[in-house]
């Protein structure tokens, strides 16, 4: 879902350069979370995840989980299980939103504070969308996105950790516990699971990465 | 970049490495899984629009009633 067209104002001073495969790692695991949150897996991609296989780390075991749920499920399950969890009847289980997670209501401060955030990275909505940016969905995509260079070109892990710490990290990872203890969940619990490691992992990656004080000398 | 910086980035790359390498498997179908299939269920939209989602239309539904 959500998100963005780039902006060319600061196109200009960034510099294009390959993206290590472990970045791009990290951008497939933002766009699969942020495929799945979107809207229910079809066939395809079902069958896709069904031959993922995972090693005996705690990732791999999670991918493990996700393979054998996407396997079991059909695409009418997974519907049904989407709608349960998020759009069910006046509301789903969950509503994975930052603006809810840290204040209890929608549409609230951390929301506007996201919006300045991503304006200020040249990431907009496109005008037909009506989403609020806080939802999951959109801000894996925006990860994605800025790892990938989707909105102009790879974004610093500087200006990746920014949004992530102040964004993202302060609820995603409640969110995806939630998720992967879900009454109306089976399949989603393996997304959960998936999604909340991923938040611990790069949490603690982006703690391994220089400061914006150290970056700025570089530079 | 500082030397510091340097040993950081080295260390983050490690570690990063690690999973990727470790979920090898997972990684590569995540290629297939994650981009192709989503893409090829929704031709028709844009590449980086936002796509009307079920939960779109039924927050708009909540919020006007």
């Amino acid at each position: 879902m959500s998100v963005a067209s780039a902006s060319v104002a600061d196109s200009t001073d960034r510099v294009t350069r390959e993206i290590p495969e472990e970045e791009l790692f990290r951008a497939r695991l933002y766009s699969l979370l942020s495929r799945l949150l979107a809207a229910a897996p079809d066939a395809a991609l079902l069958a896709a995840l069904g031959r993922i296989s995972g090693d005996a780390s705690e990732l791999g075991q999670a991918f493990a989980a996700l393979a054998r749920g996407a396997a079991a499920a059909s695409a009418a399950d997974a519907a049904a299980e989407y709608h349960d969890l998020f759009i069910g009847i006046g509301r789903g289980e969950l509503l994975p939103y930052g603006s809810y997670y840290l204040t209890g209501f929608l549409h609230e401060k951390p929301l506007a504070e996201l919006r300045d955030a991503l304006a200020g990275l040249g990431v907009v909505r496109v005008p037909e969308v009506k989403e609020p940016e806080d939802h999951i969905a959109a801000l894996c995509e925006v990860m994605a996105g800025l790892i990938e260079g989707a909105f102009g070109d790879s974004a610093p892990l500087t200006v990746q950790r920014r949004l992530f710490e102040r964004h993202i990290a302060p609820w995603a990872a409640r969110f995806f516990a939630e998720l992967e203890a879900a009454k109306t969940a089976e399949f989603y619990r393996a997304v959960g699971r998936v999604g909340r490691l991923f938040i611990g992992i790069e949490t603690i990656a982006f703690a391994m990465t220089p400061s914006d004080e150290l970056d700025r000398r570089a530079t | 970049m500082s030397e510091q910086a340097e040993r950081l980035t080295a260390k983050r790359r490690e570690f990063l490495k690690l999973l990727g390498m470790g979920g090898a498997a997972g990684a590569a179908a995540l290629a297939a899984g994650g981009a192709a299939p989503s893409e090829a269920a929704a031709p028709a939209q844009p590449e980086t629009g936002y796509r009307e989602t079920a939960h779109v239309r039924k927050f708009y539904e909540t919020a006007r009633f």
